[in-house]
């Protein structure tokens, strides 16, 4: 009689043969007490191997996306490439006009004209969502040469100083510019701020006071720098458009709350919140209708709620609160990081 | 079921087995839910025909892709360190998690002593893999599946038990 062979009965064991394979691998296994031994070793590896490999399990920090922000993000991502390929045709056709022009230009007087790309940029119409993307794609890019040309940061703050052009995208796009904030901060490197020029009723709503009426002084992000270097609590590449410290402090460290307003390309605000855990604690309960789980008492707990999320670390609380709110994944996440970067 | 929803059960479903398969190919926790992640978008925005089989198959290119870029950045590095590496400061706390570090170590290694295309099939396989879609994706007949299988499951064990030996009479 002849034996099964060993790679069949692994086959058969992984439930990878046919149903008439299977049934006559069983009938030769009633009558071959061999070939039942061999089966049953073969099983013990087959768990062995198992269990090997189950020790190669990661130790998860994380908690995965959820599947709506994962497809948010998916879909401006599409969304974006088709974008930027229509710029690219679009600019392309510009270069090719002013081109022409300059050498017509050339050919008529001979005179030096200037740079083709400054003209270029003065055809830029400042209220196309087109131009918004396109320089906001390029505005990390400005930041790190400073000898770029000039049209890309303009447009940015003009899309950003008026709510109408910045809501162009809303929905999606706004939803997916906060994804990108948390899943690329690092990679991003920090534009250059616009705040000093935003006055708080030209920003697009934010359906909160975050500082409840108490006493809050307004510095500009140069002056707030000055005052707390690197440490201001914020979210890299975002534009920073309001900060507010607190006038006293509770704190025997002496640094009073601040909250950092932060503008997502749509519009959408973040605002970024660091201070004595005790005063961030009242803040955040006078925000919150009552009934809700109480914010982070233990060191290093954290809390999430209602767009809001909290760290707490000693004495210090950090928290994020978005309006309108998004997933409490891309909160934790940017919790994370913003706590990476502070401590 | 719509399309849509076929793909989010699988990502509820196979999202843990993902990161996993990608962890023993890159060996970093971090990095493998981030290439998780980048696969996952990717399935969205392409919606293949055989989705399962298709996520491992980016997954496993992006692991590559990792490994190259990984290896350019290694010979970097070397020529740019001078300075002998610090030593690890933490301390490990409990003997429990030592022992388990060193048995992950040696299974690490005893996969790192199979034939790439072995450890790729099983690594498929136990990713959850069927026999078909393993086939599809690492150009092997149906048929030869279980005969690699079956060399790389007698084959990883073999190479752990001689770790562990040598292992044991190291520490004795």
């Amino acid at each position: 009689m002849r034996h099964i062979p060993e790679e069949e009965l692994h086959s058969y064991l992984d439930q990878a043969l046919s149903r008439s394979q299977c049934v006559e691998i069983e009938s030769h296994l009633a009558r071959c007490a061999w070939c039942r031994a061999s089966r049953d070793g073969i099983a013990a590896l087959r768990d062995r191997t198992t269990a090997l490999l189950s020790t190669l399990t990661p130790v998860r920090h994380r908690i995965p996306p959820s599947w709506d922000s994962l497809s948010l993000q998916a879909a401006a991502r599409g969304s974006r490439r088709v974008r930027l390929g229509q710029a690219g045709l679009w600019a392309a056709s510009i270069a090719a006009a002013v081109g022409l022009g300059w050498a017509g230009q050339g050919l008529l007087s001979r005179a030096p004209s200037a740079a083709p790309t400054q003209q270029a940029a003065l055809t830029v119409p400042s209220d196309s969502g087109l131009v918004q993307q396109l320089a906001v794609q390029t505005s990390p890019e400005t930041s790190r040469a400073p000898e770029a040309p000039r049209p890309a940061v303009t447009s940015t703050e003009q899309a950003a100083a008026t709510p109408s052009a910045a809501r162009t995208h809303r929905t999606v796009e706004e939803r997916s510019a906060l994804m990108d904030s948390d899943s690329s901060v690092s990679a991003y490197s920090p534009s250059e701020p616009v705040g000093s020029r935003l006055s708080a009723g030209g920003l697009p709503s934010s359906d909160f006071d975050l500082t409840g009426g108490g006493m809050w002084r307004t510095l500009s992000w140069d002056n707030a720098k000055r005052e707390r270097g690197e440490s201001v609590p914020r979210i890299r590449g975002l534009p920073v458009v309001e900060v507010q410290v607190a006038a006293a402090s509770r704190d025997s460290s002496g640094q009073p709350t601040m909250i950092v307003a932060q503008q997502l390309r749509s519009g959408q605000l973040i605002h970024t919140i660091e201070g004595p855990a005790t005063d961030v604690t009242r803040l955040l309960a006078s925000q919150r209708s009552e009934g809700k789980s109480p914010w982070p008492t233990m060191d290093d707990s954290t809390a999430v709620s209602d767009g809001t999320m909290a760290m707490r670390h000693g004495d210090r609380m950090l928290a994020i609160q978005a309006s309108p709110s998004v997933p409490a994944d891309s909160l934790r996440a940017m919790i994370r990081r913003l706590n990476a970067a502070n401590r | 079921m719509s399309r849509v929803d076929e793909l989010e059960r699988l990502y509820q479903t196979s999202y843990t087995a993902v990161v996993r398969f990608l962890y023993r190919k890159v060996w970093d926790a971090d990095r493998a839910e981030d290439l998780a992640q980048e696969v996952f978008l990717r399935l969205f925005q392409h919606k293949p025909e055989k989705p399962r089989a298709w996520i491992f198959a980016v997954a496993a290119n992006l692991a590559r892709d990792e490994a190259r870029s990984a290896i350019r950045r290694r010979k970097h590095l070397t020529l740019l360190s001078t300075d002998p590496t610090p030593a690890p400061s933490r301390v490990q706390a409990a003997d429990e998690a030592v022992e388990h570090d060193e048995q992950m170590e040696a299974v690490q290694q005893a996969l790192a002593a199979l034939t790439p295309r072995d450890r790729e099939v099983l690594l498929l396989w136990d990713a959850g893999l069927s026999y078909p879609e393993i086939a599809a994706q690492t150009g092997l007949a149906v048929g030869a599946v279980g005969t690699t299988l079956a060399r790389a499951r007698k084959r990883l064990v073999e190479a752990y038990d001689t770790q562990h030996a040598q292992d044991h009479a190291a520490h004795s």
